[in-house]
């Protein structure tokens, strides 16, 4: 009954039920309006929201991730140009349906087949967080450590570049989260003897740099793209369609769940999948996929709306955060005083189920807001760059300012702005950046308290690593990420392999 | 992110400065506390920044083996004027906007900023420049009650005037 009541908080207050609202339909904007991402409008709102009551900050920004995930659709439909990374299959087909003169179709359709998908994910994540909570409580912090290197290189790996810019973006990432004086010893690593170091480098200010500045900065190359308008026409989609498509919107759902709560990956390799999944399935398409199938809108969109609750998964549960959203998310929770991980749903399990009655409620709102306001959508959408990228900026500088009121935050931010730039352009990965950061601590204090509780002694520690079969999964899993990705395996082992096979 | 296949001008550059700059990390995490123990304070960023310095070396040794990227110009596709500029604005905004205060750095940044990408007359310009700036103010300062360097601009005197006004 208690889980009901938490449940229900910020249904039943009006400030927080508001403040839900405006979340999603600012999500909504931002995921689709190209160039703003729901990682930069969620940094750069952890800034302006941290004086905040935990649980207003909260509604907004699950608001906005939520809608952030949907809004992405509804550009890549409009205008073939995905608002969001998760968005990208759902141009595939979006697009050649708006070109039919189906957009309002295509858009009802998209926005049904979100909800249900995430209403998959949130289902999921309340039935799945508080077993594998329990089951987390039994992890060692060793595991703990090799999770964090997990993550890490997961998302290092699976985001385009080579592994060696992912780990090496990680690794940068994790360094910088160790600057300051360290929490055990109060020893100084790397202030260079400047008191004003010994706090470390705001986080916030490195997300605002590297997904505010930096990814501003890389739009200013594609000021002149031509907006092509669409009709649009009947938005509410047919019963029909919604009931023949719910079958497999449910099965790209449940892809989606998975790939949410792994480590790493997120909507965007989630909506990819599912695409696949629904390309494979279905036998005889009444259009061609590519072309306007009405399928190869549905999964994706069902799938990367259901991954929001997957990754909450594992950051609520195990403090680790699958992409860099959540990531930023994390450092959301960290700024509140909450401590995301097994002990969350001990000490705090209203934390948990405000979070769930909160998703549940943005998705509603998600559904309202999907059917209507599509006039002031295709204005707003409008906006020339050369407006919007100014007020990026000035938001950004703002934002990196407002943290502790401090221009030291925004010189970090500037300078991580103009490094990711950089990064970006030659082909870094900047979202391990942030993953490291936010995963330093936790690994760092996991690696000292595992090596102390073995008196230092290296052998002790692989010897019971190697006795324990969760750790031993985990260490497995880092030697083949390395292993898989270095040229020992794409020259020598696979092509044995798959001479084997074939013979 | 599309794989780079060719090697875009000044990526060579980037990649060894980004050796030098891991080599840098690592001798300042030696000292920390040297090869001590391996539960120190050092450990963990010796061992990040070693493994900064290897995927560094990697990443450089990768760079020279690819063939160059023809037709591609460093101030023409990587790091382009306007780029460049804008950072300028950025920096000169975040160094007025202590002095000068939220209200004046931001509409010159704004006005400055939005003339130069949108490129529309001066008028239009600053109708936009002002109705963005109440906007954000009033969503940030007033709402969000956002504390914002208020500078020259004697913003409280202001704001109690306009309310003293209302009163009547």
């Amino acid at each position: 009954m208690d889980a009901l009541s938490y449940f229900a908080i910020s249904w039943l207050s009006p400030e927080l039920l508001g403040l839900t609202a405006l979340g999603t339909f600012l999500g909504i904007y931002v995921g689709a309006i190209p160039g703003l991402s729901v990682t930069m409008a969620v940094s750069i709102l952890i800034s302006f929201t941290f004086s905040w009551d935990v649980n207003y900050a909260l509604c907004l920004m699950v608001g906005v991730f939520m809608g952030g995930v949907y809004g992405g659709s509804r550009t890549a439909i409009l205008l073939n140009i995905p608002g969001a990374p998760s968005a990208i299959a759902t141009a595939l087909d979006g697009y050649p349906l708006a070109k039919k003169g189906l957009a309002g179709e295509a858009i009802g359709l998209s926005t049904i087949m979100s909800v249900v998908g995430g209403f998959v994910g949130i289902f999921v994540l309340s039935i799945a967080a508080p077993s594998i909570s329990e089951f987390a409580l039994t992890f060692q912090p060793r595991d703990y450590m090799m999770l964090g290197i997990l993550g890490i290189m997961l998302v290092g790996s699976l985001s385009g570049g080579s592994l060696a810019k992912g780990i090496f973006a990680g690794a940068f990432g994790l360094l910088i989260g160790t600057v300051g004086l360290d929490p055990m010893t109060a020893e100084e690593r790397f202030t260079f003897g400047v008191v004003e170091l010994w706090d470390g480098i705001n986080p916030v200010a490195v997300m605002i740099g590297l997904f505010g500045i930096s990814e501003a900065l890389h739009q200013l190359h594609h000021m002149n793209k031509a907006v092509v308008k669409q009709k649009i026409s009947r938005i509410i989609p047919k019963w029909m369609d919604v009931k023949k498509y719910l079958p497999l919107s449910l099965q790209s759902s449940f892809i989606g769940v998975i790939v949410g709560a792994l480590p790493g990956t997120g909507g965007d390799i989630a909506a990819l999948m599912a695409y696949d999944h629904a390309k494979r399935i279905t036998k005889k398409p009444e259009v061609e996929f590519g072309k306007g199938a009405k399928e190869g809108l549905i999964a994706p969109e069902a799938a990367n709306n259901a991954a929001v609750g997957g990754a909450y998964i594992p950051m609520l549960t195990l403090g680790i955060p699958g992409d860099a959203v959540t990531a930023v998310f994390i450092g959301a929770l960290f700024i509140h005083g909450l401590n995301p991980g097994p002990l969350l749903m001990v000490e705090q399990p209203h934390m948990f189920w405000f979070t769930v009655g909160n998703l549940t409620l943005a998705n509603i709102f998600v559904l309202i807001f999907g059917l209507t306001g599509i006039k002031l959508f295709s204005k707003i959408v409008e906006c020339p760059k050369g407006i919007l990228i100014p007020l990026i900026f000035l938001l950004s500088v703002v934002g990196a300012y407002a943290i502790n009121n401090s221009v030291i935050d925004i010189w970090w931010m500037l300078a991580f702005g103009v490094f990711g730039y950089f990064m970006r352009q030659y082909g870094f990965p900047v979202g391990p950046v942030i993953l490291g950061v936010i995963l330093s601590s936790l690994t760092d204090e996991n690696w000292r308290r595992a090596i102390l509780s073995e008196r230092g002694s290296l052998t002790d520690l692989f010897s019971n690593l190697l006795s324990s079969p969760l750790s031993t999964v985990l260490l497995f899993a880092i030697v083949f990420i390395l292993v898989s990705q270095s040229p020992i395996w794409t020259r020598w082992i696979k092509p044995n392999l798959l001479r084997s096979k074939t013979n | 992110m599309p794989r780079t296949v060719y090697r875009r001008p000044g990526e060579r550059v980037f990649c060894f400065l980004l050796v030098v700059f891991s080599v840098y990390l690592f001798w300042q995490a030696y000292g920390i506390s040297g090869f001590s123990e391996l539960s120190s304070p050092g450990a963990f960023p010796l061992a990040t920044s070693a493994t900064m310095v290897i995927a560094a070396c990697v990443v450089f040794v990768n760079t020279l083996k690819l063939p160059e990227a023809e037709g591609v110009r460093f101030f023409y596709h990587c790091f382009p004027p306007i780029v460049g500029i804008v950072m300028a604005l950025i920096l000169i905004f975040a160094i007025m906007l202590e002095s000068l205060g939220f209200i004046l750095s931001s509409f010159f940044f704004l006005f400055v900023g939005i003339q130069f990408l949108y490129q529309k007359s001066v008028l239009t310009t600053l109708t936009i420049t002002v109705l963005s700036l109440v906007v954000v103010y009033i969503i940030f300062r007033l709402v969000f009650q956002v504390v914002l360097p208020e500078g020259i601009v004697p913003e409280r005197e202001i704001l109690a005037a306009i309310e003293q006004f209302w009163r009547g």
